[in-house]
């Protein structure tokens, strides 16, 4: 069997240390608490990003996932907190066993019939990507959406005097 | 770092746990901030797997990272403004409060 790298063993801890703190999410009665391990939750799928390179969407991630939707979400939970509640996920069973054989009949496929697939190193320049114009208009059309949601939301909530 | 076997396995695996993980984290929930907190914990799951992605064709796989981050944000912001709009309406964040859209009582 063949060893196994320095980095696999820290791209395994990472996706450790990512799933046990998603199981705080489930775990924890208090909102409060839940939002903050699903916000390091997000921070560690940002550092797997980082750790194969992609530096673009780790600050993307943080800035946008965890520093704009996580920080309001936390604000939240602890605006609105109530009386923690027992944590009782029924069905965990049969979807955990869907899961596991979602995860091995898809694996199992993937690497007997596209055995080269996916796999290689990943090299992947922001420069090449902004130098495509389809790109850039990429951009701007995502801007403008959230730009135009934001104002929709703003009206749905009854306009800036209102949140004040 | 190159991705092989190992790597892809492990990158997928830990894509449908986080799934799953939301997805106990919904069907537990009794009000609707913890609704939301485990979607976004869901999208976590979803970029997970967009990884393998860069490999083979990394501009692509990044347009298609942007966008989902994009959507799924305004998504969720969507649905915070809902749930402020809820607690307005009902004084409560329970799921037990929410009607299908038609439903009258």
């Amino acid at each position: 069997m063949a060893a196994i790298s320095e980095e696999m063993v820290l791209l395994l801890a990472l996706i450790a240390l990512t799933i046990l703190l998603s199981m705080g999410v489930l775990l924890t009665r208090d909102n409060f608490f839940s939002a903050m391990y699903m916000s390091a939750t997000l921070i560690m799928v940002a550092s797997i990003y980082a750790f194969f390179g992609i530096q673009p969407l780790f600050i993307l991630i943080i800035f946008i996932f965890v520093g704009v939707t996580g920080i309001v979400t936390v604000a939240l939970a602890a605006t609105f907190r109530s009386e923690p509640e027992k944590a009782s996920p029924g069905f965990w069973g049969p979807l955990a066993l869907t899961t596991a054989l979602i995860v091995a009949i898809s694996l199992s496929t993937s690497l007997r019939h596209h055995p080269e697939s996916g796999m290689g190193a990943i090299q992947f320049e922001l420069g090449g990507f902004l130098g495509n114009p389809g790109y850039i208009l990429l951009i701007i059309s995502l801007t403008s959406l959230g730009i135009l949601l934001m104002l929709s939301v703003l009206k749905m909530i009854g306009g800036v005097n209102e949140c004040r | 770092m190159q991705i092989d076997a190992l790597t892809l396995s492990a990158l997928y695996i830990a894509s449908f746990v986080l799934l799953l993980i939301g997805y106990l984290t919904v069907i537990s929930s009794k009000d609707l901030i913890r609704v939301l907190i485990s979607l976004e914990l869901m999208f976590g799951g979803v970029f997970l797997s967009l990884i393998p992605l860069f490999t083979s064709l990394p501009n692509p796989a990044f347009g298609i990272a942007l966008i989902s981050i994009f959507t799924s944000s305004s998504e969720l912001l969507v649905l915070i403004a809902a749930i402020i709009i809820f607690d307005r309406k009902n004084k409560s964040l329970s799921t037990g409060l929410v009607r299908v859209g038609g439903e009258r009582t």
